[in-house]
């Protein structure tokens, strides 16, 4: 059964030349452009089934961070329709919602509800997400003290604990030092022996090779493979 | 499913308590502020407006009468100024995670709920002080209250989403506000004006709330219900289409913020 459809989808961007009112108005006057269309996403079709680890590679600029966004639903698409039937859980910005002035403890409730937990749940992880942090000694501690690693280690903890049915991971693995890496990678093995779909936005090339069972190449918007990953990946090295 | 906001009620929660925690946390003097703030401005404007406005006959002491409208027109400002922030600021969210994107606004609204709340302390001391009559009608402060929230709401909703496409949006509306002071009763009654000229009072929901909050307070009565009929009817038609625009653009929120 799939889990995430994609039926002819277009995302386009309207690029705002004014920014203000005034700027605007005064482009009208003189007859100026307001708006430039960007064509992110170009018909996309495919369907992702329930426990797929999907790579998606493609250069800067090629609507993979778009792609993650239509399916977290955070922005929606300009034509065509999107089937989302799981809850999905975006790893894409670690400790969204953060406040620097509350302690870890207050923050990890506040970005555990933002991310879809029960404050009940939370409550009963508590220990556990603290520990898997490794910061139990500055958990009430604000956390505008923290350094950048304690701090992605914290949201990482929560966003781990959400036990989401679809994993979004955009080029998350690009910080953070290598033994916390590491760990990231070994806690997305666990998920995908759970069999949670992944959804998986990386650069480092091998780690898609290893870790994913199907690839999909993006170029400009346009999808130009959709399968498996060894030849998806070869294809998009050989036309870099 | 999504738009069932019982769901987000613990986000809600959270969302306010960052609001109201993260202010007090970073001065503690911010805190006593929130209270004095509005006070010290009663005070100025009673020794500016008072030798004027006593031949009103208002039947209070000016303070009082003015403090009555005060408090909620500062929650009415303060609300929109930062509601109309809440989406920009609050850009990493936006961009990142779905949830009903009014849960932003509205948990800026409760945070100042509170505020308001807060200042209304000193303004309960006062009415003791200056000996106003206890009466069970001042129990409908609260449903006015509730009235104005709703007001507030819808014009939050509007303006975050417009702020968010142009971002002089909120100068803009800080001229409208000044405007918008003066033609409501908070420094004069009513009264003050000729008969002919009080319909706008009447369309002006901001009056009409201020003018039903003085009623249930000093004059230990009922509103005039035809008036408060009039300012929910606005604040409905409001809420319905920001609703609406809201929803419909909520979509590009991300690609904009
Ligand atoms: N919010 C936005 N507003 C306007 N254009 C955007 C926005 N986000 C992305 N784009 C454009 O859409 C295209 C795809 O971007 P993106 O999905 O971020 O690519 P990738 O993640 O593959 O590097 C790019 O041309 C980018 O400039
Ligand atoms: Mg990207």
């Amino acid at each position: 059964m799939a889990e995430i459809i994609f039926n002819n989808v277009n995302k386009y961007f309207f690029l705002q030349h004014q920014k203000t009112l005034k700027e605007l108005v005064q482009a009208i006057f003189k007859k100026q452009k307001t708006l430039e269309r960007v064509h992110a996403l170009k018909n996309l079709n495919f369907f992702i089934k329930k426990g797929e680890v999907v790579g998606i590679v493609g250069k800067n600029g090629a609507g993979k961070s778009t792609l993650l966004k239509l399916i977290a639903g955070v922005s929606a698409p300009t034509s065509g329709s999107l089937e989302i039937k799981e809850m999905v859980s975006p790893l894409i910005e670690l400790g969204a919602g953060f406040h620097p002035e509350l302690t870890g403890r207050e923050n990890i409730f506040l970005n555990g509800v933002i991310l879809g937990l029960k404050e009940d749940y939370i409550k009963k992880k508590f220990n556990e997400i603290v520990a898997f942090s490794e910061i139990a000694r500055f958990i009430d501690t604000p956390i505008k003290y923290y350094s950048s690693g304690m701090y992605m280690r914290l949201a990482f903890s929560v966003a781990i604990f959400t036990d989401p049915k679809i994993l979004l991971v955009d080029e998350i693995l690009a910080v953070g030092d290598t033994a916390f890496q590491a760990k990231c990678l070994t806690k997305m093995n666990e998920f995908k022996d759970k069999g949670v779909t992944i959804i998986f936005v990386s650069h480092a090339l091998e780690t898609v090779r290893a870790f994913c069972t199907r690839v999909l190449y993006l170029k400009k918007g346009e999808l130009m493979y959709d399968g498996e990953v060894n030849k998806g990946i070869d294809q998009y090295i050989n036309e870099k | 499913m999504r738009n069932n906001m019982l769901k987000y009620w613990e986000l809600i929660k959270h969302l306010t308590l960052r609001e109201i925690k993260g202010r007090y946390k970073q001065s503690f003097l911010g805190f006593f502020w929130i209270i004095l703030n509005p006070f010290f401005q009663m005070v100025i404007m009673s020794f500016v407006f008072s030798t004027i406005m006593k031949q009103q006959g208002l039947g209070i002491p000016y303070p009082i009468f003015l403090y009555a409208g005060l408090l909620p027109w500062l929650f009415f400002s303060n609300s929109l100024g930062s509601a109309m922030n809440s989406l920009t600021s609050n850009s990493s969210l936006v961009k990142k995670i779905y949830f009903p994107r009014e849960i932003l606004v509205l948990a800026t609204l409760v945070a100042k709920v509170f505020d308001f709340i807060l200042a209304f302390i000193i303004f309960a001391i006062l009415m003791l002080v200056f000996k106003i009559n206890l009466s069970w009608y001042m129990l409908l402060y609260i449903p006015i209250f509730f009235l104005q929230f709703f007001f507030t709401y819808g014009l939050s909703l509007l303006l975050s989403a417009l702020n968010l496409f142009y971002r002089d949006v909120q100068y803009l509306f800080d001229l409208v506000l000044t405007l918008w002071f003066y033609l409501t009763p908070v420094i004069y009654a009513t009264e003050f004006f000729p008969e002919k000229y009080r319909f706008i009072f009447k369309l002006n929901p901001m009056s009409v709330f201020i003018n039903a909050y003085r009623q249930v307070l000093f004059k230990g009565d009922f509103p005039k219900w035809e008036s408060l009929v009039v300012g929910l009817l606005i604040s409905l038609g409001l809420y319905l289409v920001s609703h609406r625009l809201f929803k419909k653009m909520e979509g590009t929120f991300a690609d904009v913020v």
